[in-house]
């Protein structure tokens, strides 16, 4: 009798404690208290942090957009990065008339610009990513969590990469933006908007953190794929302190040797013996890469990254082979190039520099008054298709299976001629080597070879254009040879067929007028 | 088929309640109506001192009630009529006569109970069944449509079973839900939509409902707290009464509905022509056919309904029972709507009246077909291209440009996509009220609302192919359950104390969980079509998803009524809700109000005044509502795993990847605080009736999804709370019997509502704005603004600069003779910095109406009635959507591999490329729309039956300046919706 008034009481109190419970938890996702229980979580998280550079949410090819100001198929990572360094330069003009895609290579983008908003937040967004790892992921809640020691030692090489990946998205803001928001795994979600951080002391955070993470990042070569390791971080090394005058006002030229000769004496990587096989469906196989962001037609979909590369680039004749050349089910009738760009080979028929993927039939070459919206004005280009070194279709015939090539040998050959001709040290003799090697893989022989008397900067600028063209580094060349604003012209800058110089102040892109307003700590880049 | 009926009851009856019919006389007559003689149908008479037997006039007036042992008096009373107690003096035929007067003793559903209509202190309107609309209803809210102030119901579409927006004095948030809470029979439900039906309202048949009250300020809304900002609409469905005598009732109709209008583009020879002179190169690639892409998608469209109910009762008991069915065509093949509504209620009393009981069930099954969604292909297809192409097997023999960014042919998508949802909705309710001591009384009340569903669509592998996709035939299929629970229990204690205090208490706990659950499924490159969706076996590639959500709400709350005198009245609510969707720190609201009213005829001061007035009464209130309308777990950090197509490679692994959400810990409630005054009025011996009311509402906190510093956050955006907006307005309602002499009746409604809207603050950006209202053509493109000291969603456009004739400056062209071809050509520089950029856009008039008008007239003379509603808005603007995307030469030659149509507009601008911020595209939507006009006739001398006919039209005219399609288009822009509709119905109702 006792024992059942105890239960009734029991009961009571259960039933009025339900009565007020409002505890749910959701269903679809985790609290990081159930998400972290697994220790597979660690590896899902930093994965995520790669991923932020080719998808562009949680589910494929769009869905659960992690960033929503835009539309999500435009507002991915290197969709972006790509269209800011090289439609605002000579290599890419786009047909699409989208509010403020014209003005990209027009010059005359404004702070309510969605395409550079758009970066800016990925960058943003990417940043946060990073810390958010680094602040789960410390010692303390690893122990409090009881994660085990072999996963205790993954993390500290996921933690490095975490941090190569933050100062990655870091340089991008500096080369994009100059003084951005800076701040790190100590700033708390919610907390007042992050104070800005001039180039310089973003710079130098930058050379920091990939000094400290050194050692705890992969041998390179040894990590899985996908995942950066010590090549990757002398390479993004090399390319920071390449700019360090842009950035700082004082050149890091020797620095930046430095870390290019620790890439090539790694003996990690080789050059492709194919130029064009460095961008097809199976280039993942390339020993010539060093970082690259992996794309899958069936397990990475988005409509940015190499969905974009691959099908905004054919229209006109090449939509009728689009599956058959291209590997895809048909052109955005997009991207092509200006003449300024073709006119760097001999010829644009690939030959005889194998660079110059070129699609010329049914093209004109020249762009005129009005005609940068008719996709038959201007050379195509046939880079990126999504089919095998072996002519195979990729698994998709949307989504390619090609992987970005960010960083490769051939971009590191390169760096190490410019430092040594900007005085950073290295011998001549290898360097006139390094050129050679690029241009009898694209001549297939000595007959494309230079001398040493040929190598003066605007050889390098003009190389690495025929080299490196629609791989998203052309800005930022171009800004570092003096040749973006108010130097250099090419068809179509600043908004009139034969082209014209811009302002210098276009060197840096504004900040968005959004972000002004909603963070009182930041100043506006000068002219906009 | 009547005895039938009545003997059943009878059987049911004698199980329920034996022994009651011992020692019994009957005593029959007629109930007419004073000032007329005509009978009254639906008079409730008791007999006193055994309330619980009794009887109701049939359709003559005639009543015939047992009267026991030792009971001596009658009670009769009528809804409008004065109550009047008769002595039975041992007669057996007793006919009386019922006055109409001044007292109306109408009781009104108010949240969590009634009032009488006099009594009221908060802005609450009423509409009772004989006032709906009538004709081809196809949910509930379209009975309401145009009879109250304040309230805008507007279809957007003319979809088959479509739901309407319903905007109660003006919207008040910017990202939660602007909809009001449905209350139907004591249970607030959820209005979310599901993939399976058009309107989540459809399960409900618009014949069962009786009576529909619109709660519209906060002293009447506050006590549902969070979720009354939007005002609350309470549906109240029809009961049986007890010991009524059964009846059957048939309400059916045959409907037509054909297009309103035509779309302006051009027409193949026009095409040719328009081809022939902007770009000859492309005349090669124009076909031979001359076809109306619209025709050929579109015919009239054939709808039916059915409804029948069975209603009666027994001593102490009333039951109704209901069956529905409709079918409506939709004018875009091969769309339609289908419900299946079953209704059940039964209202039981116990012990002396002291226990009251109600069951009841509203169910229906719901088939929507929809149509493949490609008007916008009618604009856009080349007219000079076949429907079919018998060599295109590849596409089932219908002529396709075979590219994949190129528009579908909209008859091979209608005829070869198979597309439909299904909904079977339950919402069962029982409650059980006692009376424990005179005056006290306790109800609990159990609620569920079950829906179930899914949807389906199948695109075979002759629609879409690898020539245009990535896969070959695709199937999807979608299923859903959506549920809430709701257990309440409420106390209530009414009291006079003396001659003067009139008291009513009211506490109460609600408890309610929702929760939904959504597995998907795609399957795609089938080997077959011959399955449908019968046999996903044959695709080789599955995508499987699922969604799931659930929230809770828990409340206490309660109310207090204080009278003095009948004069003075006074009213305090407070309601405690606790919502899962906020933080610990949050979790809880409190909405509070009060209101008093003044009934000036009472005072003696005022006796002079009866003369003139039959009513007239002050009425203020004051009360703070919510709105918690938002996703759920905003404010806990979560982790979402990536989708199969979203991993990444890590060596030869594809890594499921895990987000951290952005949230916001702090996320709180939308608050609204509101203002209500009004006075009620009645002259000329109540035959004219109204009220006039000013509000102001103060909304703050809102909730929106807004851009967020960098660095703060974990996206770009983040749901949180913002800002503050402002609705103020005044409404006058009018109700009018014109006529009244003998035969001839009629009457007349009135209502007008003004409101002003106006954002007053936006927390983190505070001068150029939250762009909004997305427009198509182009990705990205935004027409409108939320901007400071403008009504929220203003347009937002350049000021297009005209030529002598009035027309918008074509583009392209260089008239300022500056020497350069830019934006200053075409465009006004507002801001006078001399240059025009994007800044030179202003914010420039909003979508919602200044003014809303509804006039309802009802004449009836002999067996004959007339009567039609008409609605208005005055105000509002619309951007022609279909225009500005399409109304350009280059629309032609967008693509190299085919053509496109375009809107005739640019015939008129010239424009070469599209001018999307142009407000040449803005145009006055005022508008006044004939809702329904309907002719009736009640077939006389059938004896005890009823019988009426009636034809009805449908929208049959619109008179506005718009050029486009219809003025009334979701958020004032035009994109391609459904067509428009007027149609015809002929109707009969049949009483047994």
């Amino acid at each position: 009798m006792k024992s059942s008034f105890y239960k009734l009481i029991v009961f009571l109190l259960v039933f009025a404690t339900a009565c007020t419970d409002l505890d749910l938890q959701p269903g679809g996702s985790a609290v990081p208290g159930v998400f972290f229980e697994d220790e597979a979580s660690y590896r899902q998280f930093i994965a995520r942090v790669y991923s932020g550079l080719a998808v562009t949410g949680q589910q494929g090819p769009a869905g659960a957009a992690d960033i929503s100001s835009l539309d999500e198929g435009f507002s991915n990572y290197l969709r972006q990065y790509w269209q800011l360094q090289e439609l605002t330069t000579e290599e890419a003009v786009i047909a699409w008339g989208d509010v403020g895609l014209p003005q990209l290579h027009n010059h005359t983008w404004t702070s309510s610009n969605q395409f550079v908003n758009a970066m800016y937040y990925r960058i943003f967004f990417q940043i946060s990513m990073a810390n958010e790892f680094l602040r789960e992921s410390t010692t303390d809640k690893l122990n409090e969590r009881g994660v085990s020691a072999a996963i205790q030692d993954d993390v500290r090489h996921f933690r490095a990469e975490a941090r190569f990946l933050r100062a990655l998205s870091y340089w991008h803001g500096i080369d994009l933006f100059g003084n951005v928001p800076f701040y790190t795994e100590d700033t708390a979600i919610g907390s007042d908007p992050p104070r800005q951080g001039s180039r310089q002391e973003v710079f130098d955070f930058i050379i920091s953190e990939l000094n400290a993470i050194e050692a705890d990042m992969m041998e390179p070569g040894m990590n899985e794929y996908g995942r950066a390791d010590k090549g990757a971080l002398w390479m993004l090394q090399a390319k920071v302190l390449l700019n360090a005058e842009v950035y700082t006002g004082t050149g890091r030229y020797a620095d930046a040797l430095a870390a290019v000769n620790n890439i090539i004496a790694s003996g990690q990587y080789a050059l492709e013996d194919n130029y064009a096989n460095l961008f097809l469906a199976d280039n993942n196989n390339s020993g010539e890469l060093i970082f690259s962001i992996p794309f899958d037609g069936e397990r990475t979909q988005t409509w940015g990254g190499m969905t974009y590369l691959v099908h905004a680039p054919i229209g006109g004749s090449m939509d009728a082979v689009a599956e058959s050349v291209f590997g895809v089910n048909g052109g955005w009738f997009g991207l092509r190039t200006t003449s300024t760009l073709p006119n760097l080979f001999p010829d644009p028929n690939a030959f005889p520099d194998a660079r110059a993927l070129f699609w010329t039939d049914g093209q004109t070459i020249d762009i005129p008054e009005g005609g940068i919206s008719n996709f038959n004005n201007g050379y195509g280009i046939q880079k990126y298709k999504n089919v095998t070194s072996q002519g195979e279709l990729g698994s998709d015939l949307t989504h390619p299976d090609n992987d970005f090539p960010m960083f490769r040998l051939a971009d590191a050959y390169l760096m190490y001629v410019e430092c040594f001709v900007r005085g950073g040290g290295g011998d001549a003799g290898t360097a006139v080597g390094y050129i050679n090697m690029l241009r009898e893989r694209a001549y297939g022989n000595a007959n494309g070879n230079i001398e040493e008397a040929d190598l003066d900067l605007d050889f390098i600028l003009a190389e690495r254009g025929r080299e490196l063209y629609w791989e998203g580094h052309r800005r930022t060349d171009r800004i570092r040879f003096g040749q973006f604003s108010d130097n250099g012209i090419w068809p179509w800058k600043g908004g009139v067929p034969e082209g014209q110089i811009t302002e210098s102040y276009r060197d840096l892109l504004p900040i968005p007028a959004a972000e002004l307003l909603a963070n009182p700590n930041l100043q506006q880049n000068e002219g906009y | 088929m009547k005895q039938f009926f009545q003997s059943n009851l009878l059987l049911i009856a004698m199980l329920l309640l034996p022994g009651l019919m011992l020692g019994q006389r009957t005593v029959s007559g007629t109930v007419t109506d004073a000032d007329n003689g005509d009978p009254l149908i639906g008079v409730n008479v008791v007999v006193m001192g055994a309330e619980s037997t009794g009887a109701i006039t049939d359709f003559d007036g005639k009543f015939s009630v047992n009267v026991p042992e030792g009971f001596e008096k009658l009670l009769f009373t009528y809804t409008g009529f004065a109550d009047q107690e008769v002595a039975i003096d041992g007669r057996s035929t007793i006919d009386v006569q019922l006055t109409s007067g001044i007292d109306i003793e109408e009781v009104i559903v108010i949240g969590y109970g009634t009032v009488k209509k006099e009594d009221k202190t908060g802005s609450v309107d009423v509409v009772n069944s004989e006032d709906f609309n009538t004709g081809a209803i196809s949910g509930p809210q379209d009975l309401l449509t145009g009879k109250v102030a304040g309230v805008n119901i507007s279809t957007t579409s003319g979809e088959p079973g479509r739901g309407a927006q319903i905007r109660i004095r003006g919207g008040t948030s910017f990202s939660a839900s602007n909809e009001p809470l449905f209350v139907v029979d004591g249970v607030p439900f959820s209005n979310d939509g599901n993939p399976g039906s058009r309107n989540p309202l459809n399960f409900m048949n618009p014949n069962d409902i009786e009576s529909v009250t619109v709660l519209k300020d906060a002293s009447a809304t506050a006590i549902y707290g969070s979720r009354a900002a939007n005002g609350v609409i309470i549906i109240t469905t029809k009961k049986g009464v007890a010991g009524a005598k059964p009846s059957i009732n048939y309400d059916g109709y045959f409907s037509t509905r054909i297009l309103t209008s035509e779309l302006t583009n051009l027409n193949a020879e026009q095409f040719r022509n328009f081809v022939t002179f902007a770009d000859p190169s492309r005349l090669e690639s124009l076909g031979t056919a001359n076809t109306d892409w619209y025709d050929e998608m579109t015919e009239s469209a054939m709808g039916h309904s059915h409804s029948l109910s069975l209603t009666g009762g027994a001593a102490n008991m009333g039951y109704r029972v209901s069956l529905g069915y409709q079918k409506f065509d939709g004018v875009v093949t091969p769309a339609s709507n289908e419900n299946v509504n079953l209704g059940f209620s039964l209202n039981q009393n116990m012990f002396d009246d002291r226990l009251k009981m109600n069951l009841n069930y509203k169910g229906g099954y719901t088939r929507d077909v929809f149509d493949p969604g490609l008007i916008w292909a009618a604009w856009t297809f080349d007219p000079t291209q076949p429907v079919l192409d018998p060599e295109n097997t590849d596409f089932g023999g219908y002529f396709e440009h075979g590219v994949s960014l190129a528009p579908r042919n909209p008859v091979s998508a209608a005829n070869q996509i198979e597309s439909f949802g299904k909904s079977f909705r339950n919402l069962a309710s029982f409650d059980a009220q006692y009376e424990i001591i005179d005056g006290l009384s306790v109800k609990i009340n159990y609620g569920v609302d079950y829906n179930s569903g899914g949807f389906r669509k199948f695109e075979p592998t002759t629609y879409l192919n690898t020539q245009i996709s990535d896969r070959n035939g695709n199937i999807f299929i979608q299923d859903y359950v959506r549920s809430s629970q709701l257990v309440e229990i409420t106390g209530n204690y009414n009291k006079t104390i003396g001659e003067q205090h009139d008291i009513g208490l009211l506490a109460g706990y609600s408890w309610q969980d929702f929760r939904f659950d959504e597995p998907q499924l795609t399957a795609f490159d089938l080997a077959t079509d011959i399955f449908g969706f019968d046999n996903i076996g044959v695709a080789d590639e599955f995508d499987a998803r699922t969604f799931s959500s659930r929230n809770r709400l828990i409340s206490f709350f309660g109310r207090a009524n204080y009278a003095f005198a009948n004069r003075y009245l006074v009213t305090v609510s407070l309601r405690a809700d606790g919502s899962t969707r906020f933080g610990d720190e949050n979790k809880w609201g409190i909405f509070p109000s009060a209101a008093v009213a003044w009934k000036i005829l009472e005072e003696p001061f005022a006796a002079g005044l009866t003369n003139i007035f039959s009513d007239l009464k002050l009425r203020v209130g004051y009360g703070k509502i919510g709105n918690q309308e938002i996703g759920d777990f905003g404010y806990l950090p979560t982790y979402q795993l990536s989708d199969g197509m979203t991993q990444f490679q890590f060596g030869d692994e594809f890594v499921t990847t895990a987000r951290p959400n952005a949230y916001d810990a702090n996320l709180k409630w939308e608050e609204t605080t509101n203002y209500n005054i009004g006075l009620d009025f009645g002259f000329a011996n109540g035959r004219v009736n109204g009220s006039i009311e000013y509000y102001f509402k103060d909304t703050k906190d809102l909730l929106a999804t807004v851009p967020v510093p960098a660095g703060t956050n974990l996206s770009d955006r983040v749901l949180t709370n913002i800002g503050q907006i402002q609705n103020q307005g005044i409404e006058l309602t009018l109700s009018t019997i014109v006529l009244d002499i003998k035969d001839l009746r009629w009457d007349v409604n009135a209502n007008a509502a003004w409101n002003k809207n106006e954002v007053k603050a936006i927390s983190s950006i505070t001068s150029s704005g939250i762009l909004t209202g997305g427009i198509s053509g182009g990705v990205g493109n935004n027409v409108q603004i939320i901007q400071v000291g403008q009504p929220i969603n203003s347009f937002y456009l350049f000021e297009h600069l005209l030529d002598g004739s009035g027309n918008p400056l074509a583009d392209g062209i260089d008239h300022n003779d500056d020497g350069s071809v830019d934006l200053a050509d075409m465009y006004a520089d507002l801001n006078g910095d001399g240059m025009v950029n994007e800044e030179d856009r202003r914010a420039y008039k909003k979508p919602t109406p200044d003014l809303l008008l509804g006039f309802s007239s009802n004449v009836s003379y002999k067996e004959f009635d007339l009567s039609f509603t008409l609605r208005g808005g005055i105000g509002g603007y619309v951007y022609d959507n279909n225009a500005s995307s399409r109304g350009y030469f280059n629309h032609l030659s967008l693509n190299p591999a085919y053509n496109n149509n375009i809107h005739a507009s640019a015939l008129v601008t010239n424009f070469q490329d599209p001018q999307f911020f142009s407000d040449y595209y803005l145009q006055n939507g005022s508008f006044m729309r004939l809702e329904n006009i309907s002719l009736g006739y009640n077939v006389p001398n059938i004896g005890d039956r009823t019988l009426r006919l009636y034809v009805s039209g449908q929208n049959l005219f619109v008179l506005t300046n718009y050029t486009g399609i219809d003025p009334e288009v979701e958020n004032g822009i035009d994109q391609t919706p459904f067509p428009r509709t007027k149609g015809i119905i002929f109707g009969v109702s049949l009483g047994l």
